[in-house]
């Protein structure tokens, strides 16, 4: 009984350190304004965000996911064309080969060609956008991004909130996926519990107990 | 109608003699207790894995400059659905992982590895290592930035190997002298073909040694089983069937609502041969071998020691040459498996930290204590077999 | 009682059981059906005053193949057709867009301005199976079982735009 909840907590407490919460890896702690990021995790705020990111970002970076490209490409006939052959997000091996003069240019103006942005609210969270956003040079010291946004922090996080919308499904599509996942497990439960009852009726029958 | 049928097929294939000479006359000790259900477990991860995973191939572009987009975009955003699919791959190969790593320790801890299961220890450890290679294959194939680093990490690690021979194999498993095109439709290729396919087989093998030599017993002791076996259906199946439905839930939460270890943050970034990030580190179940390896200052020591941890494994059943088993009636065998997992994971979580030079001492101590777990055997076995034949007398 | 309970008990296994299966099936079946991007209901314009009087174009709407036809202001045509509903539909149009997929077993039929067979004057004629349609796609003749589809479509003076709801609202 002992090592039954010995070794039972041994797991647990592993699994619960290296997947849900490691104590001992570093992590980097970003801080952010709680009336800020209400607004950087809002949807409501996502068309608003797309606008203030077409005016402030849309020079330099991307959000192919949405069909967003820098402005010197919207200009670019090929683009309409380009997308009514392969709808709004086009393939990225299409894009880098049409823009390419558009992204060398960028590319020699920054030294790298700015990242798309599609992703980047899953890989980087919206903590680290706000700060970087805001001031570049202080999260990534020696970076080409300009401080477009600095003294700016509602529109940032209005951007952000648009990044957000783009990478993680809607309001609705995540009620949808909740009540999913709350119904597959009330399921598996039920299930469980009528087997083990179940078994227990049968080996009663078959003087197994 | 339905039963018509059935009764129609049923007189030529003769289902029911099979269910009842397999599953029902299938006798099995009553004392099996929770850790075993682990391999039905496992079985079904495996189950999982596949389904998932065939459906994941057909949205899937095995293409350098295609594959993050059909990842994160057809796959996650555009395709209905295949968001859960995705999920239950990419979770399912962490449980999957989790579960063989469990059923491993239950059959160290009863020793279900010894005589007449030798054969069964081995193909499971084949089983493993092929799974790992699967893993390692798969987590290439979204072909994010974890996805990229750690395969170029992961294909460095030959060049331990002094000489022309580490190199060689090096750019042999790359298919040229960086990861490109090449890596990534090899990969692919190895991931849903090859390696599920010896899996598959291996698993059956696995299976069949099971029933050959019948299943431990936790006590150790070899039952009589027409006096003291229960029917495996519905005693052991019902009662497993329970366990894995407990199982599935538990693996669903993920699914549903905790996905970040499983799909991490980083690896949302697309493949950029010339950015590292800034934490790179192999997936867990990894990182044990990996701390071994990081811990030795001399590279080609590093490569050798964990090659050998795992080839320790693989001897186990040769190592253990006592008489008794199970851990329950063996003290001294039941400390050095405390031993064995607590260094385990601490060399596990050891790999998730930075390498410091105190981490790298931590590091060497707990190899040295996993190692002292191999070398124990031998002398628990020389001890135990002196003190049966002195009982024996 | 006892037995009632257990019958109960195996009743309620077996239907969770199969709403389980049934569970499993529905992400599978459901991953099937088309994307968000091909739902999209895209639009196609087209220049009628690029199109010669008399002529045939085909372009690509939703991945189909669509003939924009552009017949001259007085064209007249004798031949008679299963039904007249396209016709109808089509009223005082001389520049339209058809679904370019036979009816029959979906193949493109082709534009014969000058006739074909015994029909000497304009017929769409597909190759596969014979099957022949008049120039605002009533069956003639042939297999097909009914007039080829017309998609939603509004003009604009020469801007013809597939796709957009005006003087055909919704894909027949």
């Amino acid at each position: 009984m002992i090592k039954t909840v010995f070794f039972t907590a041994l797991a647990l407490i592993f699994f619960y350190i290296i997947w849900i919460n490691n104590i001992f890896a570093p992590h980097e702690k970003y801080e952010m304004p709680v009336q800020y990021a209400k607004i950087a995790e809002d949807v409501k705020y996502a068309k608003e965000g797309k606008e203030l990111f077409e005016q402030n970002c849309t020079a330099c970076h991307s959000v192919r996911y949405d069909g967003v490209y820098p402005s010197t490409m919207q200009t670019n006939p090929n683009l309409k064309a380009l997308q009514e052959k392969y709808g709004k997000v086009l393939p990225r091996e299409v894009y880098e080969s049409t823009f390419n003069t558009e992204l060398s240019q960028l590319k020699e103006s920054f030294g790298k060609i700015p990242p798309d942005l599609s992703t980047i609210y899953l890989s980087r969270g919206k903590e680290y956008l706000f700060n970087f956003i805001l001031e570049p040079q202080k999260v990534l010291p020696g970076t080409t991004m300009p401080p477009v946004m600095t003294g700016r922090p509602e529109e940032t996080a209005k951007i952000i909130a648009y990044l957000g919308s783009v990478s993680e499904p809607s309001p609705s599509e995540k009620t949808k996926r909740n009540i999913m996942g709350i119904a597959v497990i009330a399921y598996l439960v039920i299930m469980g519990l009528l087997l083990w009852v179940w078994r227990g009726s049968l080996l009663k029958r078959m003087g197994l107990h | 109608m339905l039963g018509r049928i059935g009764r129609w097929i049923n007189e030529r294939a003769h289902f029911d003699e099979l269910w009842k000479s397999q599953m029902v006359d299938y006798k099995v000790p009553k004392n099996l207790t929770f850790p075993y259900a682990f391999g039905v477990m496992a079985i079904l991860a495996f189950v999982i894995q596949i389904i998932s995973g065939i459906f994941l191939t057909m949205y899937y572009q095995p293409n350098v400059h295609a594959a993050f987009d059909s990842a994160n975009y057809t796959i996650l955003k555009e395709t209905p659905f295949m968001w859960l699919f995705r999920n239950v791959h990419a979770a399912g190969a962490n449980f999957f992982l989790a579960i063989v790593y469990l059923h491993m320790f239950t059959g160290i801890y009863y020793n279900a590895y010894k005589k007449p299961r030798e054969l069964t220890w081995i193909v499971g450890w084949f089983i493993f290592f092929v799974l790992l290679a699967t893993a390692l294959s798969g987590y290439l194939l979204p072909w994010g930035q974890l996805s990229y680093w750690g395969m170029v990490v992961t294909t460095e690690i030959p060049t331990a190997i002094p000489g022309v021979l580490g190199e060689t194999i090096s750019i042999w498993m790359k298919g040229g002298y960086e990861l490109g095109q090449i890596t990534l439709g090899r990969f692919f290729g190895l991931h849903i073909w090859l390696l599920p396919l010896i899996l598959l087989g291996l698993v059956a093998f696995h299976l069949y040694l099971v029933r050959a030599a019948g299943i431990s017993n936790p006590e150790g002791v070899e039952i009589d089983k027409k006096k003291e076996g229960v029917p495996f259906h519905p005693y052991m199946t019902l009662k497993e069937g329970a366990y894995v439905m407990g199982y599935l839930a538990v693996f669903f939460f993920f699914v549903f609502f905790y996905m970040h270890h499983f799909l991490p943050a980083d690896n949302f970034e697309p493949a950029d041969p010339f950015k590292t990030p800034a934490h790179i580190a192999p997936e867990w179940y990894l990182l044990a071998f990996y701390t071994i390896f990081r811990s030795i200052p001399e590279k080609f020591l590093g490569f050798i020691a964990f090659s050998l941890t795992l080839f320790l494994l693989l001897l186990l059943p040769f190592l253990d040459f006592s008489p008794q088993k199970s851990a329950r009636k063996r003290p001294i065998f039941f400390v050095m498996f405390i031993v064995l997992i607590i260094s385990s994971m601490a060399l596990t979580i050891l790999g998730t930290m930075p390498p410091t030079p105190v981490n790298a001492k931590l590091g060497l101590l707990f190899t040295a204590l996993l190692f002292a777990f191999f070398l124990s055997l031998p002398i628990i076995s020389v001890i135990e077999t002196a003190a049966s034949k002195v009982k024996g007398r | 009682m006892e037995s009632s309970r257990r019958d109960m008990l195996s009743l309620a296994i077996g239907g969770l059981g199969a709403v389980g299966v049934l569970g499993v099936l529905y992400p599978i079946v459901k991953t099937l059906a088309p994307s968000a991007a091909s739902l999209a209901g895209a639009k196609v314009e087209v220049d009628i005053s690029q199109i010669p009087e008399g002529n045939v174009r085909v372009v690509s709407w939703k991945g189909k193949p669509v003939f924009v036809v552009h017949l001259p202001a007085d064209f007249q045509w004798n031949g008679t057709t299963k039904e007249d509903t396209n016709k109808k539909l089509l009223q005082g149009h001389n520049a339209y867009a058809l679904i370019a997929v036979c009816t029959h077993l979906g193949c493109v039929p082709l534009w014969k301005p000058q006739g074909e067979a015994e029909y000497n004057y304009p017929v769409f004629h597909c190759p596969c199976h014979g099957g022949f349609y008049s120039p605002w796609g009533d069956n003639i003749a042939g297999p097909p079982p009914r007039p080829l589809h017309i998609p939603p479509q509004n003009i604009n003076g020469n801007k013809l735009v597939i796709g957009e709801s005006g003087f055909i609202k919704e894909q027949t």
